[in-house]
């Protein structure tokens, strides 16, 4: 029985992501060249989806090269036609589960480090009218991040898949493992406490 | 983006060599190659230690029913139809529908149950339409039956997780998949041995097995498939 089998393609990811898919059906053949191409494709959207979500550079670099090379090693198995972002945000997610395990574990262990990074910067009292909005910007823009960081995390997850890094519902859905009406819903639930935020902001200033 | 890492990548995936497509293709096709001799020659062992000169030998006694004989229609219908469905089984099972992320859960989920649900289903209507094999046996629960089911699909169950070993996401559910899948090619040959058609030494017997392989089959998938850093 064959296991490739070549699929639709998946129009709702931004354009040179068509780059990236040719450039893992080289790599898949045999190209080796290719690999550095596929890396310059989807390396940055990578990096910054794990950025947002580890809310540590060095750890989303680390799991960003785990990332690549889990794919490097599964090129072989890679479906003709089949896109490649999903694929590489879905061992992304799964590497940061693992990695988030273990730091829990981590953390239990040692138990004498902190608990959390809660790091709410204070603000200075801004003198002029323009500092005044800079410095609501800057409070609301605190805000919504952290209501966004308290979302449940399939919701985070969903609504930073399609808002950031530009994922379709279908890949968002491939992604998460779970239908396209699943993660309409949670990215739904997810505007609604964003958009309540907003509201209250506004109702406050 | 830093250049020092993207260097560190591209060397990192140079240091460790991967296989190309189609040099899966031809690792796969060998342990394809691999589950289906292991299958036949567990099978075969299977029925010469089960045969009646060998228990013969051992001091062991020859059941009447042993000897009961299948209308030849009835092995035809049955082995064809589970082989049908065993393929199909497979399918759902080694196959990922266009996708890198494979099938969806509930496409999984719902072939997994229907798997076993859908053999049983097929022997039992079959054997309906040849009331002889319909006939209670209580002195045969199935025991043996269990234990071809079980040794015959250990081979193909170690293959097909090998082959089916990227699975990002529902590592789980992809193995409980593949168990059903492997228990599937074993109750092929449970057909072929078994004359019975009672239907709780069909329970017993030919539908446990299944459920064995793919809870076994969700604990691997859930090791093996597992996404760990290195």
């Amino acid at each position: 029985m064959s296991l490739a089998r070549i699929s639709g393609s998946d129009s709702g990811d931004s354009p040179h992501l068509d780059g990236a898919d040719a450039a893992m059906e080289r790599y898949a053949r045999g190209d080796e060249a290719a690999f550095g191409e596929l890396y310059d494709a989807i390396a940055p959207r990578l990096l910054g989806f794990l950025r947002k979500a580890t809310r540590d550079a060095c750890v989303a670099e680390d799991l960003m090269q785990q990332t690549l090379l889990h794919m490097h090693r599964a090129r072989g198995s890679f479906i003709p036609g089949a896109p490649v972002l999903p694929w590489a945000f879905a061992i992304a997610r799964r590497l940061m589960t693992d990695h988030a395990r273990r730091r829990r574990v981590e953390l239990r262990l040692f138990s004498e480090a902190p608990a959390d990074d809660d790091r709410i910067a204070y603000e200075p009292v801004a003198a002029t009218a323009a500092a005044d909005d800079v410095l609501h910007a800057r409070r609301l823009e605190q805000r919504l991040q952290q209501r966004i960081e308290a979302l449940p995390e399939l919701q985070r997850t969903a609504y930073r898949l399609i808002q950031y890094d530009g994922l379709s519902l279908k890949s968002a859905s491939e992604v998460l493992g779970t239908s396209v009406t699943a993660v309409k819903l949670r990215a739904h639930r997810a505007y609604v406490a964003l958009r309540a935020v907003l509201r209250e902001a506004g109702e406050t200033s | 983006m830093s250049a020092a890492l993207r260097a560190r990548v591209l060397a990192a995936a140079a240091a460790e060599p991967s296989p190309t497509r189609a040099a899966l293709r031809r690792r796969n096709t060998l342990l394809g190659m691999v589950a289906v001799l292991s299958a036949i020659g567990a099978f075969v062992i299977f029925a010469a230690l089960m045969s009646e000169s060998h228990l013969l030998r051992l001091g062991g006694e020859v059941m009447a029913q042993q000897h009961v004989e299948r209308p030849v229609w009835l092995v035809i219908a049955t082995v064809g139809g589970a082989i049908g469905l065993a393929v199909t089984a497979l399918r759902l099972a080694l196959g990922r529908g266009g996708s890198m992320l494979g099938r969806s859960p509930r496409w999984l989920l719902y072939g997994g149950v229907l798997i076993p649900v859908s053999l049983l289903v097929w022997k039992v209507s079959c054997s309906l339409l040849f009331g002889d094999a319909m006939v209670a046996w209580p002195e045969r629960p199935g025991e043996r039956c269990l234990s071809l089911s079980l040794l015959v699909a250990v081979g193909p169950l170690v293959s097909f997780l090998a082959i089916r070993r990227h699975a990002p996401v529902q590592p789980a559910l992809n193995g409980a998949v593949i168990g059903f899948a492997a228990g599937a090619c074993a109750w092929v040959a449970a057909d072929l041995w078994c004359p019975v058609a009672y239907v709780p030494h069909l329970l017993f017997g030919h539908v446990l097995p299944l459920f064995v392989l793919a809870g076994a089959g969700a604990l691997l998938g859930r090791t093996l498939f597992s996404l760990r850093r290195r």
